[in-house]
């Protein structure tokens, strides 16, 4: 099964912006939201996400937000950023979701 | 005497307890004072979120990886503005700060369980966990603690609940409610707490005695005390021959054996991991111990690891240089970075090296209980160079009258022309698969190349069949067999690999609990329980 195609794309308003589909088995609970928006948090834009299409920007740095928004496995994630390094967030943060968040990667050799 | 009374629930973490009820409180918010100014109130929120910030990260200190972890995602909510703005506006309206609190996170939570995710529903007791805390924090009662021994019985056990109790003494979980997928499930599992939980509310009298049969699903109110005894022999029965490190070996539900080593990429890791939790050192590697022409320090670090490790083994795995690890500018020129001269190859190359390496694990293992792994084995002759080499070494050190002794030679099954013959290499004492090599050998896709990276992933049912091959040939020879890939460190293929067989793990450190509490909610034959209800 193909992966969901992320696209990164600036939009006319400012916003870098792109879409994902999130793989982690576990969608998007208590671990992989604290790394989300850990991340999230590390840049001086604003980052908002929407699930689904639901056309409700939800603020990426708050864990209540992305937590409340109940991000499942298959989820199609949009996310947005502008102002300072937008364009860097959107890339790290979309890297992210496509490493399932790192769950299974923190000590990083191989055997 | 009480007539006995038998409920059944569903195994969240399989084991036996008994001892007296201790009956959870439920958290209301009623007889809440109402509040002072809406500035004030405010602050006192702010004051209380910031008590429970500092409880919460003292607990985390004291704790291990994988209860850390949780508490982090509780700090990481505590430390969110949004919770007390959500709670604000209810200050603003006209409540009192605990009662806006409450009333607040009650919504949250609300909205939580009604996920339509059962891993997502069972976070909610995180956040009840939260709401508690800072609850207390407000009106200055403190989140009770109940006797060692106990069977805690409530609709749900928040995680720092779990967390700060002392379970040394036994007892177990009962819960009206709760759920095998939530944090406390994991935890129960990974310290062998037993814990049964969709009981539906029942009645009990607090202190009255409780047996927690969670292997059998059921919990028996007032049991006697034969009733106790036959649960008791069951389980021992069901039992295989006791290992002496209990933490080391999971059961899986029909009571068959896992064994759970650690994988230790550098020996300061050691200090991380409680040595009682795993069955010793599945792998450890030594490409990454510095200067590899430094024998002393090869022989200071294999000790450290065996002492750290007592009786348990130690594996060490020969110097796999080459491929990906050119840390050490003796690797092959870049063409041949993964089907060329590298792992044993390399080391039959480069005889200097390999017979350093071997002196220095000789005399470690006079000290323990070592294992040697050499890797990218493709044929049986190339083990039997090894072992030359190392009684060559063994010879010589002992006319020199220096104390050593022979470690078990096994082999890393990586190679996939290794893994079909497997029933060719009678002289390896034992076997482990490194899933990483096997996969992009038979994927024919390079694990760090990200045009084929989807490749690499899709080979998991080959891997997986070429394992379970591999794994019946071991048995047939009596040879000892498991696994140190990355494969084995992912919770996602644990039942795969189960299937194939497989009955030993090697995960590294920080997955350790999660593997544990994986294989502890399964069957043998890789089915996991909670589907089984």
């Amino acid at each position: 099964m193909p992966r969901w195609e992320a696209t990164e794309a600036v939009d006319p308003h400012g916003y870098c912006q792109a879409e994902i589909e999130v793989t982690h088995g576990f969608g998007l609970h208590a671990r992989p939201s604290v790394t989300f928006t850990r991340l999230a948090k590390s840049f001086p834009c604003t980052i908002e996400i929407d699930v689904n299409d639901s056309h409700v920007w939800l603020n990426g740095k708050s864990i209540v937000k992305i937590m409340g928004a109940r991000i499942r496995r298959g989820s199609i994630m949009k996310i947005r950023a502008r102002g300072l390094r937008a364009a860097e967030a959107i890339h790290a943060l979309k890297a992210l979701v496509q490493r399932d968040f790192d769950e299974e990667k923190k000590h990083g050799r191989s055997a | 005497m009480a007539e006995a009374l038998e409920i059944m629930g569903v195994s969240a973490s399989p084991g036996v307890g008994v001892g007296p009820v201790h009956l959870a409180a439920d958290v209301t918010a009623e007889a809440l004072v109402p509040g002072d100014s809406v500035a004030a109130e405010g602050e006192k929120l702010r004051q209380a979120v910031a008590t429970a910030h500092a409880e919460l990260g003292a607990l985390a200190d004291r704790s291990d990886e994988e209860s850390a972890g949780i508490l982090d995602f509780q700090i990481e909510m505590l430390l969110d503005p949004a919770l007390v703005e959500m709670a604000e506006d209810r200050i603003v309206a006209g409540d009192g700060a605990a009662l806006a609190w409450v009333g607040a996170l009650n919504e949250y939570i609300a909205g939580i369980e009604e996920a339509p995710d059962e891993q997502l529903r069972a976070r909610a007791v995180d956040i009840v966990d939260i709401r508690n805390r800072v609850l207390s924090a407000l009106t200055g009662r403190t989140l009770e603690d109940f006797a060692p021994g106990s069977v805690f019985v409530g609709k749900d056990l928040e995680p720092s609940l779990f967390l700060q109790h002392d379970w040394t003494a036994g007892g177990g979980i009962v819960l009206f409610e709760g759920s095998v997928s939530s944090h406390v499930a994991m935890l129960a599992r990974s310290r062998s707490v037993p814990m049964l939980v969709s009981t539906g509310r029942f009645e009990v009298a607090a202190g009255a005695r409780l047996l927690v049969d969670a292997t059998g699903g059921r919990v028996v109110v007032a049991p006697e005390d034969q009733q106790i005894l036959e649960v008791r022999s069951r389980t021992a029965e069901a039992r295989p021959s006791a290992p002496s490190r209990t933490g080391g070996v999971i059961e899986t539900f029909d009571g068959i054996a896992i064994r759970l080593s650690a994988i230790v990429n550098d020996p300061s890791e050691l200090k991380s991991i409680n040595p009682s939790y795993v069955a010793g050192i599945g792998l450890m590697r030594t490409e990454f111990l510095g200067n590899v022409f430094d024998q002393e320090r090869h022989y200071d670090i294999y000790r450290q690891a065996l002492d750290w490790a007592g009786d348990a083994p130690v594996i060490v795995r020969m110097l796999d240089l080459g491929g990906d690890k050119m840390e050490l500018g003796v690797g092959a020129k870049e063409s041949e970075a993964f089907l060329g001269r590298r792992g044993i190859r390399l080391l039959l190359a480069l005889p200097e090296i390999a017979r350093l390496q071997a002196r220095a694990l000789l005399r470690a293992a006079a000290h323990g209980n070592l294992g040697v792994l050499l890797p990218m084995i493709t044929v049986p002759e190339e083990l039997d160079a090894m072992r030359v080499i190392f009684e060559e070494e063994s010879t010589t050190l002992g006319r020199k009258g220096v104390q050593t002794r022979m470690p078990e030679i096994g082999m890393m099954v990586e190679v996939p022309a290794a893994a079909l013959m497997l029933d060719r290499f009678s002289r390896s004492d034992f076997f482990s698969f490194g899933t990483n090599d096997l996969a992009q050998y038979l994927a024919a896709a390079a694990r760090d190349d990200q045009s084929v990276a989807a490749l690499y992933d899709a080979a998991t049912p080959a891997v997986c069949r070429v394992i379970a091959q591999a794994v019946v040939l071991a048995e047939t020879m009596k040879k000892p067999i498991g696994i140190c890939g990355e494969m084995a460190s992912d919770p996602q293929h644990i039942p795969a690999l189960m299937t194939a067989g497989l009955r030993h793990f090697s995960v590294t450190p920080n997955r350790l609990a999660d593997i544990r509490s994986t294989i502890g909610g399964m069957y043998s034959d890789g089915r996991a329980v909670a589907e089984m209800k």
